[in-house]
């Protein structure tokens, strides 16, 4: 962790209207969760299916990728990494700070709002809302991880991104059982469920494989980030 | 009308096209960046292989036509079942229309010429929209063809594809306002995409959870209401009452009368609003 890198990329993502962009999702969360226990739906169906839907299913995803490519893409868009690359900083150290960064806000945008959505439906029946918290806190350092190295590798970061959570996750992940096992929402979910003890919601991946696919995906995306960035080349805006 | 830069070196006399050109000029240069045309290959790949998945159910649906004689999907809702497609397009080319010019500062330079903000902006949100329109278009127009060429029994569905391509048309601009309003926020490409893509995803997550908790709770008509917060459920709530067409939702129905197309002026009049307070405030930086 290099403390300054740290300082510069939290100025940089939550200065001015950048962070509305974060702030938006988490409290479109909490506004349907306040619907929901208005028009009294706060059941734990109802619950369970807001927080698969739409915590794990849109909010996650969404957030793990404005925080992911937002650390470093933005940098490398604008060539002002160069600054950053020039100093005597190793590159998997400012690859390994990033990644801290990023996974800290998705921890404060994506869990924190999860946990206060279940609570506002269900309050803590059946660990609802801890289960949900942490199965987005793990699955969304595992996208903060994962969107980072795409951002380092490719330009067209943010869009390979949303095509990978809507196209990979939503669509083949429905339709073909055995693409859920290749699914970094699946994995949160199957956290999610050592917590849960809700009737309602059950995991379709097993925890031995959730947990290492996980850890591993995690720190390979990590590792590979910081050794693309040793040999980065600055090429030409298009 | 038109003013040629004369900076003492060389004489022009040659003909003056008009300040129109340059507007026409401008918004065919904007279109072709959409494509990425003029561009290098990697710009291109993104447009051309969305435009290529759009044409997916166009092969499926005239292979059975030829084969089985039957129509699987409909014209209407061609735009609604592509709905993620049409959404990744405009995200990801959204940006690339608006963003280098705040980017780079440029905006008095263009301005410095005889074309007004609104020229500018009009000809930013045409080139967006005749690109949104032929990605949808295109498709129904071959899938029509290729239903007149195989000759299906019964009469052709023209009013149906008609009424269709006029509600691409209408989309597209809808698209395109809103899309390039929310890419103008920021001048970072990157960020333009993910706002685009957030409020489109956030619109569609919410739709049917809204629709859940009020039908639920007994508030049966106000719940229609929720499927409208999307974008494409409100072109085709618009399309419903219009056209009498089907609707494309999962459950329920469309709220009636003539609301959903009021709610689309409305949605495009707003946008223009924001993107002309945007420019404005850009060229004057």
């Amino acid at each position: 962790m290099n403390t300054v890198v740290a300082g510069i990329t939290y100025r940089a993502l939550l200065g001015r209207r950048r962070v509305v962009l974060l702030l938006l999702l988490p409290l479109a969360l909490i506004a349907l969760a306040l619907m929901f226990s208005f028009f009294g739906g706060g059941d734990q169906r109802t619950a369970v299916l807001l927080m698969q839907n739409f915590a794990i299913g849109t909010l996650l995803p969404l957030l793990g990728l404005i925080a992911g490519t937002g650390v470093i893409a933005p940098e490398i868009d604008d060539g002002t990494i160069i600054h950053l690359m020039s100093k005597p900083i190793s590159r998997p150290l400012v690859a390994w700070t990033k990644f801290a960064v990023a996974a800290s806000l998705v921890a404060v945008f994506a869990a924190v709002p999860t946990y206060l959505a279940a609570w506002i439906l269900v309050g803590n029946e059946d660990g609802i809302a801890a289960g949900f918290a942490l199965g987005t806190l793990v699955a969304g350092i595992a996208y903060a991880a994962v969107f980072l190295l795409l951002g380092v590798v490719t330009r067209h970061a943010v869009t390979i991104g949303i095509i990978y959570a809507l196209v990979w996750e939503s669509l083949v992940g429905s339709l073909v059982p055995g693409a859920k096992r290749f699914s970094i929402q699946q994995w949160g979910q199957t956290v999610a469920d050592q917590v849960v003890t809700s009737p309602f919601f059950e995991a379709e991946v097993t925890l031995a494989f959730a947990v290492p696919a996980l850890v591993v995906v995690t720190v390979a995306a990590v590792f590979w980030a910081g050794r693309r960035l040793r040999v980065f080349s600055l090429t030409g805006d298009e | 009308m038109s003013e040629i830069y004369d900076i003492g070196y060389r004489h022009y006399d040659g003909p003056r096209l008009g300040r129109h050109h340059t507007v026409l000029a401008l918004g065919v240069h904007s279109l072709r960046g959409v494509f990425g045309l003029g561009r290098p290959a990697r710009s291109k790949i993104m447009p051309f292989s969305l435009a290529a998945i759009m044409m997916f159910p166009v092969v499926v649906s005239i292979a059975t036509m030829a084969m089985i004689q039957q129509r699987v999907g409909d014209y209407s809702g061609y735009a609604v079942v592509m709905q993620a497609v049409v959404a990744i397009f405009l995200a990801s080319q959204a940006p690339t229309v608006v963003a280098p010019d705040l980017r780079h500062r440029v905006l008095p330079l263009y301005l410095s010429r005889p074309v007004t903000i609104t020229e500018y902006v009009g000809a930013k949100v045409a080139a967006m929209t005749v690109a949104l329109f032929l990605l949808v278009a295109v498709p129904l127009t071959v899938m029509f063809v290729g239903d007149l060429l195989v000759d299906m029994p019964g009469p052709p569905p023209t009013g149906e594809y008609l009424g269709a391509v006029t509600m691409a048309a209408v989309l597209a601009v809808l698209l395109s306002t809103v899309g390039l309003a929310l890419a103008a926020l920021t001048p970072r490409r990157g960020l333009g995409v993910a706002s685009v893509i957030t409020v489109y995803l956030l619109s569609t997550g919410a739709a049917p959870m809204i629709y859940a908790a009020l039908y639920e709770s007994g508030y049966r008509s106000a719940g229609a209401w929720g499927w409208l917060i999307n974008p494409f459920w409100l072109v085709d709530a618009a399309q419903v009452w219009l056209f009498g067409s089907t609707a494309h939702i999962p459950d329920g129905a469309y709220p009636g009368g003539p609301a959903p197309i009021l709610i689309v002026l409305a949605l495009i009049a707003a946008a223009m609003a924001v993107l002309s307070a945007r420019y404005r405030k850009a060229a004057s930086q």
